[in-house]
């Protein structure tokens, strides 16, 4: 198969060729991948539909937080001890590698984020007459899926340069191929999730900007209908009528799922909060879920009272079906589980590390 | 009667969407009601509709897709994560699949946060089911031939997405991917992006030109209708045709697959057809 693949590509390469040379079929300017702009992950950093582009992002160059006093070397490394200037190696490696990746990570994390955040937020929020409310429902979805989005795109690309240039500091300095390559994998595998982090926080960062700016006349037409009605003494629930506009939903829907008229209920604006209990890495995700059964234990426990006690429907959300703190301690308490709460802990420091460059 | 008794069940399936609906929105019932719900997505024609303008439920929808990102690199997804956010996929498909909310649902973008799915290479079942799925989400959008879907999936990375699939996919996913990509080749623009540059026909031709050989070992007939029709419709613009007169496999020259094709008739004539087009004289 090799060789027919091999025929093939040359086949239809020397095909494609020859009408380039009549100028029939144009030249991509660049020698990136086909359907893409940039060649820093050929599938999935691309062209950002124009409307989504931002002027917030071009203005300012990101700041790269130093990482070199929180990096970790492992000990396994003979060379980190014997020669402490390899360590610099490593920082430039990584300061080089973030260079490349974090801005089309982070510009179409933001872009697309934004964009969700700014439609679902107005649908979801037509008739809320709180700006505040709103705006902290934009933050936390638009920050929660920013986030999300700058980790699942720029985690293997980051791998992958940092190895490389890892590798290639570390023979330039005298290393054997095999030695240096082994060095690189372990000391990127030791601090991935802490630079994927500073990308994942400069998303976040970014998109709260970007959200602002999007629901910006919206926020403005709250605060306006408020103090129209202050003025006048009236109590007219703000609506938002292009929503309504345009379909016989939400009107004909049950109440639960209706934006209210005099404002969103405690319950539906959880929804939002829940944004925050995203998990960032594998382990998280175990962990959220042990807490999630958790969670339903209590929520049914929650239910079975309020029906003893009022004898009648309960709320459909319980009254405990939101109270999960992801990180609730499970019932097995096995060393499994206390393996999970490790990594957990490790995940959590690196975005802590992150926290104290914010102060 | 039977015009009120129709209608009282129809009330009573309504009620009943509304409940699960509801459920979905509480953490605590949301798994169950993920798995019902998908599978009534058939038989209540508006549920599209109470997806989309219910308060809070793509919002929640979204919070499930990115839950298992994490699981992605390294793939550590397991078979029943993938069913909990494969049924959550299915009622983003009811949704990209109606016509008053696919717009609404493209606006919003939330194709793009199908992305990391269809860039995972894990072929455990868990993984084949979620691209599968996901895919599916995308044929749902090209099925109805709109051409905002097809401007909007330009814009994005979906075309070397889907030449992967077809590349290294199951047999099935394959099939979606290459359906996606013959419907973008068969909308004006499409086709007019594909053979704009000399890489992007490249890119396209090469996969084809593999999958046509993989085809002659395992003659999977499905696929090559799909095969066919692509190649057929890229001999209608002047450029591509031109390269495929020198690239066109030899197995779609000759008559390896004639037997293959024997009771296949509109195939067959898609077939005379595009070697009609790339014939010396026909220009």
């Amino acid at each position: 198969t090799a060789t027919t693949t091999s025929a093939t590509t040359t086949a239809v390469a020397a095909a494609a060729a020859a009408i380039t040379n009549n100028h029939v079929i144009a030249r991509a300017e660049n020698g990136a991948s086909p359907f893409t702009n940039t060649n820093v992950r050929p599938p999935i950093t691309n062209l950002i539909p124009q409307s989504a582009a931002s002027n917030v992002n071009d203005d300012e160059p990101i700041n790269i937080p130093n990482l070199g006093p929180y990096l970790t070397f492992n000990p396994q490394i003979v060379m980190y001890t014997t020669q402490p200037n390899s360590k610099r190696w490593v920082l430039q490696a990584i300061t080089q590698s973030i260079r490349e990746i974090i801005g089309p990570v982070v510009e179409r994390s933001v872009a697309i984020a934004s964009v969700s955040t700014r439609e679902l937020v107005t649908k979801d929020f037509s008739m809320e007459s709180d700006e505040n409310k709103m705006r902290k429902a934009a933050h936390l979805m638009a920050q929660s899926l920013a986030g999300s989005l700058a980790m699942v795109t720029c985690k293997d690309p980051l791998r992958t340069s940092m190895v490389n240039h890892m590798r290639v500091l570390f023979t330039a300095n005298g290393l054997s191929e095999v030695i240096a390559e082994q060095a690189a994998m372990l000391t990127v595998a030791d601090n991935l999730d802490l630079v994927c982090a500073v990308i994942e926080k400069t998303a976040m960062e970014k998109v709260t900007m970007e959200v602002d700016d999007a629901l910006m006349n919206a926020f403005a037409s709250r605060k306006k209908h408020r103090e129209q009605q202050q003025q006048r003494g009236g109590a007219q629930p703000y609506f938002d009528m292009d929503i309504f506009a345009m379909s016989r939903y939400p009107s004909t829907l049950p109440e639960p799922l209706r934006p209210k008229p005099n404002g969103l209920g405690v319950n539906q604006l959880r929804i939002y909060e829940d944004f925050t209990r995203i998990p960032r890495s594998a382990a998280a995700v175990a962990a959220a879920s042990a807490g999630q059964m958790m969670d339903q234990q209590q929520s049914l426990m929650d239910q079975q009272q309020r029906l003893l006690r009022t004898n009648g429907r309960p709320d459909s959300h319980g009254s405990g079906g939101y109270g999960n703190n992801a990180i609730l301690p499970a019932f097995d308490g096995g060393n499994q589980h206390q393996q999970q709460q490790q990594q957990q802990q490790q995940q959590a420091s690196a975005h802590q590390i992150l926290e104290r460059f914010a102060q | 009667h039977e015009h009120q008794t129709a209608q009282k069940l129809q009330q009573l399936d309504e009620e009943k969407i509304y409940g699960l609906v509801v459920e979905l929105l509480n953490p605590a019932t949301r798994e169950q009601a993920l798995l019902d719900l998908s599978k009534k997505r058939e038989q209540y024609e508006d549920l599209a509709l109470v997806l989309w303008y219910s308060y809070g439920v793509i919002p929640v929808l979204l919070q499930e897709i990115v839950t298992v990102y994490p699981l992605l690199t390294p793939p550590t997804l397991s078979g029943g994560a993938s069913n909990r956010v494969c049924n959550a996929l299915a009622l983003l498909q009811c949704v990209a699949n109606h016509n008053e909310t696919r717009s609404l649902f493209l606006q919003a973008h939330i194709p793009l946060y199908l992305y990391p799915y269809l860039n995972t290479t894990s072929k455990t079942r868990p993984f084949e089911y979620l691209r599968l799925t996901s895919l599916g989400v995308i044929g749902a959008l090209v099925k109805n031939d709109n051409p905002e879907v097809i401007s909007f999936l330009l814009s994005t990375e979906i075309i070397p997405l889907c030449l992967r699939i077809m590349e290294t996919g199951s047999e099935l996913s394959k099939t979606v991917a290459i359906f996606v990509v013959q419907k973008i080749l068969l909308d004006e623009t499409g086709l007019y992006y594909i053979c704009q540059t000399y890489e992007r026909f490249y890119a396209v031709a090469t996969v084809l030109h593999n999958m046509v050989n993989q085809l002659v070992e395992n003659q999977a007939m499905r696929l090559l209708k799909h095969v066919i029709r692509c190649y057929l419709r890229l001999s209608e613009n002047p450029r591509a045709r031109e390269a495929l007169r020198q690239c066109l496999p030899e197995p779609l020259r000759d008559s390896t697959f004639h037997q293959a094709l024997k009771d296949d008739i509109a195939t067959k004539r898609c077939l005379g057809q595009l070697l009609l087009n790339l014939s010396d004289g026909i220009n």
